[in-house]
């Protein structure tokens, strides 16, 4: 029947008569069978090679590109793991999560959003990490090592460092003539830091303004609390501060804003600051020590720098801390998929490669030899962020606990509790017994 | 078997028995209902696993304790008596009503009126009618929200034409007082789609009504209350019942705007937003389907006095 199927003879007339479809039938059913085998055959041979590892993690477009390039890379040196890429925008990310967990059909590597490190772990999401073989934890030290564990159980790994910090626009400071003090000028408390800032907003010929006004950012307030010998969270799952901290916390934010010191909720569209609005209108921001290297980037014309927090007279020992955003690995992890999951978080936090491809908009490595090594290849303010996350790494640490299961809102709450202190007018102390109060409730319900 | 002579050919014809044929329909019917299964299977399908199981899972997610990462616990009415207590439910129901009291009149009142001027039969017609529907399809996007942000912020249009006139503004979305009306008017704008179906109205309205009215002295305006209206109201009512029903679920706008927190001050916490935030934020999946099947139940009664008072004022053609 050579070519006989459908094709076309002069005039427009085919060939296949009764004889060729039931011939075409035959070599259409034959050509299914053939891509079939093909196909599963195929599928077969790359399942008997590969392992496919599903990683899921959030961010921005440029993090996106960039991890599933230093993934590709992965890829590319070890043929026999094949990684599914999962990315989303962080609030799509919790929402597929939180389907994926009801399903049980989380990926096999995971990124954890802070608040609910500890639920996903109540929830027995997490794989214990320690007896991976291909995982190498031997640049870690059995003192970094119990920071990460969790209830004792190493279950989640780091995929960077962050620390408190306040950021400030180094171009603006020359150009109107003031400098930042460093934290060992023994005048950087939080009472010289509100008076500069007053000062400066008053006296700058620019009509710029000391700060955002940024109540709600959660990591400069824990380093508030921490100062004061407080806790965000304690060690048995409950709120860790005082309505009197948070008051203070408050008040200390209204008084520069009532000084003029911030930027209006109208100037910033919100109680926490929008950059891009900002960033060009301040001396400073209060931020994560990672966020100079996106943030920067909205602003090229002015340099960029970071000082640790003030701190308060009589600051506790210890109160310096680093935050661990964190990754883990399924609990219901094919047993043998477990050795090529490790492969991956080995690669993730033991190889200068990745951060080199990655860059370092996720704070400074957790591996401290990864971290002397990404010096070499970072940028300006990558060196930055590298250089006062070391210093607070080598700074003694009193314990840091994660936040427990229920407070997934807890951010939410004090947004509106600062909206309700500016916007609303209320009594600072009021307001702030009823965030407790209410973040109390969530907590005690899920237990 | 039977046959008969045509009178107009003389031919003979066979024809056959009664009983057979009916097999023989009854079998291409019964080919026919069969096709109609096949092709009806993916939306009963999808209907009953997209639609109908969750709507049911989730009446028992309501009568229960549920978090997603543990089995739902029963807890009775418990869902239900937390609502009474909690200001955040009634702050979501009190932003919602607001907002479909006073978008869903506005905007269809702006709809009507759109209508009508388009429907003189202006040049470049289909151009307009695109134009103005083109919100419709834009409405929740996060382009038109970044819009609202250009448009009400801070440093937006708005103030900037106030400040030509030396009033400095504040942002239109971060006041507690004027955050609701501008989604509100992002609702009216997104007229498009009640429009067209008001000119497809316009359109059945018979010319001889308005031709006998002018013979009889009746102006414009006294032909829009008489016979445009009274002709329209079957269209109105259409549009009220869907527009109605659409406002009591907006959720994009006010979660993009307010970036998913309802505020300021709630003052755009919107029911569906404040069911997203006890699901998705909370895990609290027993206690949003609660709210949820509130909201539903909300809604068939606001539509069933739709219906009920309908009779009062909406005419068809057959009264």
């Amino acid at each position: 029947m050579g070519g006989a199927i459908g094709s076309a003879e002069p005039g427009g007339n085919t060939t296949m008569g009764k004889t060729d479809r039931r011939g075409f039938l035959k070599l259409t059913a034959a050509g299914a069978i053939g891509a079939a085998s093909l196909t599963f055959g195929g599928r077969a041979a790359t399942a008997q090679d590969q392992v496919t590892i599903r990683y899921g993690w959030w961010g921005g477009t440029e993090r996106q590109q960039s991890y599933t390039a230093a993934l590709e890379e992965f890829e590319a040196a070890n043929p026999g793991i094949k990684i599914e890429k999962e990315f989303a925008d962080y609030d799509a990310f919790q929402e597929r999560m939180t389907t994926q967990m009801a399903a049980g059909d989380v990926p096999e590597i995971f990124w954890i959003a802070s608040p609910q490190v500890l639920t996903y772990e109540k929830a027995g999401l997490y794989r214990q990490l320690d007896d991976i073989p291909t995982l190498d934890l031997s640049d870690f030290t059995e003192e970094i090592l119990e920071t990460i564990r969790i209830n004792g159980t190493l279950n989640t790994m780091p995929n960077g460092v962050f620390v408190p910090v306040i950021r400030y626009n180094e171009t603006f400071a020359q150009e109107d003539g003031v400098e930042i003090p460093t934290e060992d000028s023994g005048n950087w408390t939080w009472e010289s830091f509100q008076q500069l800032l007053i000062d400066y907003t008053n006296d700058n010929a620019n009509g710029r303004v000391g700060s955002t006004y940024n109540p709600t950012h959660d990591l400069t307030f824990e380093a508030y609390l921490r100062q004061r010998g407080e806790q965000l969270w304690t060690e048995d799952g409950q709120i860790g501060f005082t309505v009197d901290s948070l008051a203070e916390w408050f008040n200390w934010w209204e008084t520069l804003r009532e000084a003029g010191a911030t930027l209006s909720v109208s100037e910033q569209e919100g109680v926490s600051p929008d950059w891009q609005l900002a960033g060009d209108k301040v001396l400073v921001n209060f931020n994560n020590s990672n966020h100079i290297i996106d943030d920067a980037k909205a602003f090229p014309d002015y340099t960029f720098k970071m000082r640790a927090m003030p701190v308060s007279e009589g600051a506790v020992e210890g109160h310096k801390y680093l935050y661990y955003p964190r990754m883990a690995i399924y609990q219901k992890i094919a047993e043998d998929k477990v050795e090529a999951a490790g492969s991956v978080v080995n690669y993730i936090i033991n190889d200068a490669s990745f951060v080199r491809t990655t860059g370092l908009t996720m704070g400074a490595p957790i591996n401290p030899r990864v971290r002397q090594e990404a010096v070499e290849f970072a940028s300006d303010d990558e060196k930055e962020m590298l250089r006062i996350v070391e210093a607070d790494a080598a700074a003694q640490r009193n314990p840091r606990y994660e936040a427990p299961a229920g407070s997934n809102n807890w951010r939410t709450v004090m947004v509106r509790t600062a909206e309700e202190i500016t916007l609303g007018g209320a009594d600072i102390r009021e307001a702030s017994q009823r965030m407790i109060d209410e973040v109390a409730a969530e907590i005690e319900r899920a237990r | 078997m039977s046959a008969t002579v045509d009178k107009t050919s003389g031919r003979r014809q066979e024809s056959l028995p009664a009983a057979p044929i009916a097999s023989k329909r009854r079998r291409r019917l019964g080919r026919q209902e069969g096709a109609a299964h096949v092709f009806m299977t993916p939306w009963l399908l999808g209907f009953v696993f997209v639609t109908a199981v969750p709507l049911f899972a989730s009446l028992y997610l309501a009568f229960t304790d549920y978090n997603i990462l543990y089995s739902p616990e029963f807890t009775g009415l418990e869902n239900f008596r937390r609502m009474v207590d909690d200001y955040r439910f009634w702050d979501a129901v009190g932003v919602t009503i607001r907002y479909v009291v006073v978008s869903v009149p506005l905007q269809l009142a702006f709809a009507l009126l759109l209508a009508v001027v388009l429907d003189r039969g202006i040049s470049g017609l289909p151009f307009y009618r695109g134009g103005y529907y083109l919100p419709s399809l834009l409405g929740s996007s996060i382009a038109v929200s970044v819009l609202w942000r250009e448009v009400f912020g801070h440093s937006g249009l708005i103030n900037q034409v106030l400040g030509l006139f030396g009033i400095e503004g504040q942002s239109w979305l971060q006041n507690p007082t004027t955050a609701l009306g501008t989604l509100i008017v992002l609702n009216v704008w997104t007229f498009g789609s009640p429009m067209v179906i008001f000119l497809a109205g316009l359109r059945q309205i018979p010319a001889d009504l308005y031709e006998a009215a002018k013979v009889d002295g009746a102006g414009t305006w006294r032909q829009f209350l008489n016979i445009t209206l009274p002709m329209l109201t079957p269209i109105i009512f259409f549009n009220l019942v869907l527009q109605t029903i659409g406002a009591f679920q907006t959720f994009n706008q006010a979660y993009i705007i307010s970036g998913g927190t309802g505020g300021p001050l709630n003052s755009t916490l919107f029911y569906t937003l404040y069911i997203y935030q006890q699901g998705f934020v909370s895990f609290n999946m027993g206690y949003a389907s609660a709210l949820a099947w509130v909201l539903m139940l909300a809604i068939a009664i606001v539509t069933a006095i739709h219906f009920l008072l309908s009779k009062y004022w909406v005419h068809y053609g057959d009264d």
